[in-house]
């Protein structure tokens, strides 16, 4: 069993969200952006203390905004986590019969699903924020009758525990007797009673022995005992030495993990290591945890679910890349936040939330297989969907239509028909809108298994970005960033990523990848028919001519130093020529130039960039395109 | 030697076949005190026992709460860690429960309420004819409607179901109009329990199939009750597939034949899923004179069982000799047969009288025994279900927790102002309070507790703050039903047995909805609970218990009299003017079959030669029995 969709309205920095999380869900996004938030609500939604008022949510959970400024007043937290089987009978036996009373059906086939609600309100007679946990029925009514009894709640959190494991991991707290993994596996540890008292046997006597071999640690016990004079009334006490544990878990307790960087390097206890391997030991631990105790600790057929923030602190970029392999091979659920490229990596693009801060609170952007729109099932909707089988279906354990694809119009309009005349007709005109515009952001995994391929290594770069410049080539990238730093608007400073498309894919692809997660971009392309042609396959993705005109930019005269010599570059073109021993290149007529600028692009584009940087008079000579590129770029949110 | 395992050993063969029995249809035809429940319990508790490491659940269901509360105590001493994992209830709870989980996906919504009252039930048709502009008389068609209903008929098309089409359209209307009020009231009548799991079922096979999953085996007690609408319910439920059925039935013991019970019920199960089939004849409760009279009575019966074995008398130890286990009196009035049976349970000792029942046909002479036995000062009760309190102060303060629940819900409001004004002699109309409540926008239970400040006095002014506390924070009804228990007890003494055997329902009540729901559940679903059942106060000890024959299904006493052994009495009059052959006289002759079986030590027959003024044959039973009539009454 494992969460497929995480709801949160009005908790910190949330207004309202809605995230899909996979068996692995990576969440990126600038700091203070919900990131952590997000982690929270799961782990406040899964974890619930029992018999301790206010436990759970402060004041501080609450989502303030210009409205609403008082904690206590306004609607209520609210983290929904659903589950839904992918078919029927696919969760274990024990999960289904335990739960049997809080389990949702799909009528029709028969999956399950299983909602749960915590809400959290300022209450008025409490004077405190009181917290409510309870299941759902499909149409988000509470459960009444057995399925609202509450040994409901323990049995469900026994087969999600959750585990967070915060940004700070200290391996020193990590592995202490007392801490949640490592204490816990200690403690199950069974020494046999023989062993055990053999043991105490050799330490009371090694004890004994070492306090012998010195006098000044025999006098030492004889004059502590004196305490029991001073301290106790009554029968009299006594104190001694232990330079020995007194039992093996004394012993146990005291256990340490000792590592060996290399064969030819000491053996050192893990506290002594840097803390990028001390991070990496936590991480390692929990995975003993998962596969040695979790089954026996809560149920077999529990699934962990472990929030696990910025695994890759501490650790060289090159351990960043291959960890998220381990990861991804922990067991359970795992939702990962991260701040580094490299660990970005390796993550499928289906796995990735971007999370932003936007006026509205935090936002999440992904990439789904589906969307999902929430109308009642009517029976007028079936011969629609038996005509687009492979795009639509209704998921009767939602109660939601799900669109698989990009939806045409003729569909679509089928559609509202279908709805027309029913009490909430707008509503769910409303509703159907929304999906069908989301809809035309699809990407389908053809496209994205492509990515995968070509724009593995500036992936990192590109969603760490704020905003995206798709140019051809290499060149475009160093002019225009040295343009962009002389208008007081440095590409780097402000996050944004040139992407030269032609080495990574195609454009369509990025476009579509930007408007989907959220990515503002411009676009420059040649005045040529590859650019031309460029163009369209962008506006193909649903970009309508409006976009398509603030967007992108053509150049007028052919390729980007056809344009440098028609907006007359020629005297600076020739000079960084010159400079660079091209011979010839003072007395160059303008097809020449151009044909040796084509020959070193990078070169020249380089001196060029860095001479705009320094130049604002030369930036604004340079083609208007280009300048355009940026500044629509600055200007878009 | 753990509970369980003492309780195992000390089954018979048979028994223990039942007990043991795992996989597969099994049918179980148990005689009166043969152990069947206990048969039943152990069943259930081995199953949970021998997987302690499973998660499957064990259903059994049975017919009253309180054979369900009886059930599910058993099993607890048995398998305390494991009786989570049982599921024991009625037909209507787990009906119930399954429309709460699962309901939505025919439109209704968990917290539905449950129209237990026929009262609640006629308003509510009544408004329905009245906003569908039916003709006002047609009210009078609700037990058509209810069975329909029994018969798993929904509204649409129900006409056809009728021989004159124009009355058959007339009703359908009317049961349109009846269901769509419900509906909109968010609320459920019993009969709609069993039809809307049944539609639910019927519809969304997805739904059955959770139940097939998680239910591993499932047990029918009393199963010759089952109706058709309940026979069709279990079969959609367990589809082509599941056959892990127990069912436990006396086809003797079939009752409830004017309710929907069959014989018929007992063949289909045979018929669809083929059962191995066990028998209990051992009757391990009534002395062996009376197991021959009921061997001898029952099979003048037809309708049952061929291959039934007779009942075996297996009980050991005696209290009286030989001769004395039944007595037949024959007095020459009903008047001074009232007088002699009670003078005979005066002479009985009052420790002894929580052991001593008088069981009749009819409710009409069990009232006139009631009163007989107040002459003679034999403290005594009518026990019957009831399907609502008797004193002011009960029905005022449920009315007032249904109106927390629902703040619009009229009925509860006149109820509540009923109460009231029975309570304390006002004249608060419980119009004015909606109408003002309107203007005022308060919700009705503040708008009543606002109303009834001009009454005055200590009394009224707390509970007009219970009232107004719980309307503005239903979440705190329990406080609610402790402060107003604590106003009854102020109470004067006076006439107030009502409110004794109230406050004792109420008690009980409590204890059972905690047991099957946990004590932290909701408003709602404690009301849903409340409706299911019985507002009888539980028996006072030492009190002779009067019962209909029909409400003594499942009992047993150690003294029984049974009165009224009269032609057109016990067999009624209908039955005896269907004639001999009829369904109706084999269904009078398991009344009497049941009302024998119930006694432990001695059985009193008694009949007079005239009821209510007309002359009266002795039963036929009676000589059936074996039993020699008196040549002259007593005097």
């Amino acid at each position: 069993m494992q969460i497929k969709r995480v709801k949160i309205s009005n908790f910190r920095s949330i207004r309202h969200a809605e995230i899909e999380l996979n068996k692995t869900t990576v969440l990126i996004g600038p700091n203070n952006a919900g990131k952590t938030a997000i982690l929270e609500a799961i782990r406040i939604a899964l974890t619930r203390r029992w018999g301790q008022r206010g436990t759970g949510f402060t004041e501080y959970d609450v989502h303030l905004s210009g409205t609403r400024t008082d904690p206590r007043v306004g609607d209520p937290v609210v983290i929904e986590i659903e589950m839904h089987e992918g078919a029927a009978a696919e969760w274990p036996e024990e999960v289904t019969e335990t739960l049997a009373d809080i389990i949702q059906l799909d009528p029709m086939s028969g999956q399950s699903s299983i909602i749960m609600r915590v809400s959290c309100a300022w209450d008025e007679g409490e004077e405190s924020y009181v917290p409510k946990w309870e299941f759902l029925n499909l149409d988000r009514n509470p459960l009444t009758g057995s399925g609202a009894r509450s040994t409901n709640f323990q049995e469900f959190f026994s087969f999600l525990p959750v585990f967070y494991l915060d940004a700070i991991r200290d391996a020193g707290d990590e592995f202490s007797a007392r801490s949640q993994f490592w204490g816990r596996l200690l403690r199950t540890v069974q020494i046999p009673d023989a062993l055990e008292q053999k043991s105490v046997r050799i330490f009371n006597l090694l004890n004994a022995k070492l306090l012998a071999a010195d006098p000044l640690l025999g006098n030492l016990a004889t004059s502590l005992s004196d305490i029991s004079q001073v301290a106790t009334t009554g029968s009299p006490g006594q104190a001694n030495l232990r330079v020995l544990p007194l039992n093996t878990w004394d012993l146990l307790s005291k256990a340490e993990v000792i590592y060996q960087t290399d064969g030819a390097k000491p053996w050192l206890p893990l506290v002594r290591h840097g803390q990028g391997v001390q991070s990496l030991s936590v991480m390692f631990l929990f995975r003993s945890f998962v596969d040695l105790l979790l089954g026996e600790l809560y149920r077999p057929d529990s699934t962990a679910v472990l929030a696990l923030e910025e695994p890759e602190t501490h650790l060289h970029p090159q351990a960043a890349r291959s960890l998220f392999r381990h990861v991804q091979e922990l067991e359970g659920q795992k939702i990962v936040s991260t701040h580094s490229p490299y660990f970005l990596q390796h993550i499928p693009f289906r796995d990735l939330r971007v999370v932003r801060a936007s006026a509205d609170g935090t936002e999440i952007r992904s990439l789904p297989r589906e969307y999902r729109c929430r109308v009642p099932h009517l029976p007028s909707i079936d011969p629609i969907i038996a005509k687009a089988p492979r795009l639509l279906e209704y998921d009767r354990g939602s109660s939601e239509l799900v669109i698989k694809g990009e939806m045409p119009d003729p569909c679509f309009r089928d559609l509202l028909l279908a709805y027309h005349g029913q009490p909430e007709t707008d509503d769910f005109h409303a509703r159907l809108r929304a999906s069908k515009n989301a809809s035309l952001e699809f990407i389908p995994d053809t496209e994205l298994a492509k990515l995968e391929t070509f724009a593995r290594r500036i992936r990192g770069e590109i969603f760490f970005a704020n905003k995206w410049i798709l140019v051809e080539g290499q060149s475009e990238y160093h002019i225009l960033h040295g343009m962009a730093k002389s208008i007081g608007y440095d590409l780097d400073e402000n996050g944004i990523a040139v992407i030269d498309f032609q080495n990574n894919g195609n454009p369509e692809c990025f476009a579509a990848l930007g408007r989907a997660l959220g990515y503002s971009w411009t676009m420059l392309v040649d005045g040529d028919p590859q650019g031309t042609k460029f163009l369209s396959s962008v506006a193909s993705r649903n970009f309508d001519s409006t976009c398509m005109a603030e967007r992108t930019r053509q150049l007028s005269a052919g390729a980007l130093e056809n344009q440098l010599v028609a907006d007359g570059l020629q005297p600076e073109l020739k000079a960084i020529l010159v400079g660079q021993s091209v011979s010839g290149a003072g007395t160059m007529n303008d097809t020449d130039l151009i044909a040796a600028l084509k020959d070193d692009k990078c070169s020249y584009a380089a001196e060029l960039g860095a001479q705009c940087a320094a130049d604002n008079a030369l930036t604004k000579r340079m083609p208007s395109q280009l300048r355009d590129v940026i500044t629509v770029l600055k200007a878009l949110p | 030697m753990s509970e369980l395992s003492s309780a195992i050993s000390e089954l018979t063969e048979a028994q223990t076949a039942a007990v043991n029995w795992v996989d597969g249809p099994l049918f179980v035809l148990a005689g009166p005190g043969s152990g069947k429940t206990r048969v039943l319990t152990t069943r259930v508790a081995k199953l949970l026992a021998k997987s302690p490491e499973k998660s499957f659940r064990v259903m059994a269901l049975t017919f009253t709460n309180k054979a369900a509360d009886e059930m599910a105590t058993r099993i607890e001493a048995f398998v305390p860690e494991q009786q989570h994992r049982a599921k024991v209830g009625t037909f209507h709870s787990f009906c119930m429960q399954m429309l709460q989980q699962h309901g939505s996906h025919i439109g209704i919504n968990p917290d539905f309420a449950i129209y237990s009252l026929q009262s609640d039930r006629v308003d509510l048709l009544r408004d329905a004819i009245r906003e569908s502009g039916l003709n006002s008389d047609d009210d009078r068609f609700l037990s058509a409607i209810d069975k329909l209903k029994a018969r798993l008929i929904q509204p649409e098309g129900s006409a056809k179901r009728f021989r004159d089409s124009a009355s058959g359209e007339r009703i359908e209307q009317v049961f349109r109009a009846y269901e769509a009020a419900l509906s909109r009231a968010n609320a459920l009548d019993f009969g709609s329990l069993i039809a809307q799991a049944y539609r639910l079922i019927s519809t969304y096979p997805g739904v059955a199939v959770h139940y097939r999953r998680t239910y591993a085996y499932w047990m029918f007690d009393e199963f010759q009750d089952t109706t058709d609408g309940q026979y069709r319910l279990i079969k959609a439920l367990a589809g082509d597939s599941f056959r892990n059925i127990v069912a436990v039935a006396d086809d003797d013991q079939i009752i409830y034949q004017w309710n929907g019970a069959s014989f018929q019920q007992i063949q289909r199960f045979r018929a669809d899923f083929q059962p191995t089939e066990i028998q209990l004849p051992t009757n391990y409760r009534c002395p062996p004179s009376i197991v021959a009279a009921a061997n001898q009575l029952v099979v003048n019966n037809t309708q049952r069982t061929m291959s039934k074995k007779p009942l075996e008398a297996g009980k050991t130890t005696l209290l009286y000799p030989d001769g004395q286990h039944i007595r037949l009196t024959r007095y020459s009035s009903e008047e001074e047969e009232t007088i002699g049976v009670a003078t005979e349970i005066s002479k009985i000792e009052t420790s002894q009288l929580g052991e001593v029942s008088v069981l009749a046909r009819t409710r009409a002479l069990l009232e006139r025994m009631l009163k007989g036995l107040a002459d003679a000062d034999v403290p005594a009760a009518i026990a019957q279900r009831r399907d609502n309190f008797r004193s002011p102060q009960f029905l005022w303060l449920s009315s007032a927790l249904r109106l927390a629940a629902r703040p619009l819900d009229r009925r509860a409001l006149d109820a509540l102002t009923g109460a009231f004004n029975r309570w304390f002699d006002t004249a608060i109309l419980s119009d004015d309070v909606a109408s003002a409540a309107e203007i005022s926008s308060r919700s009705l239970l503040s708008e009543w507790a606002a109303s009834v400040s001009s009454v005055g006095g200590e009394r009224v002014e707390a509970l007009a703050s219970i009232a107004m506390r719980l309307s503005s924070h239903p979440s705190t009804f329990r406080d609610a039903i402790t402060n107003s228990l604590e106003q009854f007890l102020q109470e004067s003494a006076e006439d107030s047995s009502d409110l004794e055997e109230d406050r004792a329902a109420w008690t009980a009540l409590v204890r059972s909805i905690g047991q099957s729901i946990g004590r932290d559940a909701q408003l709602e679903q404690f009301l849903q609970e409340l409706a299911l059942r019985s507002k009888e106060p539980p028996v006072v000890p030492n009190t002779v218990t009067l019962m209909t024959i029909h409400s003594a299904k499942g009992k047993e006493f150690d003294h029984v009299y049974v009165i009224g052994l009269a032609e057109d009495v016990l067999p009624s009059f209908q039955s005896v003017k269907a004639g001999e052959q009829s369904p109706e006289m084999e269904e009078e002759r398991r009344n009497c079959f049941v009302a024998i079986t119930r006694a432990r030590e001695r059985l009193c027959l008694s009949y007079a030669d005239r009821y209510r003024g007309w002359a009266k044959k002795p039963s036929r039973f009676l000589q059936e029995m074996g039993l020699d009539l008196p040549h002259t009454p007593v005097s």
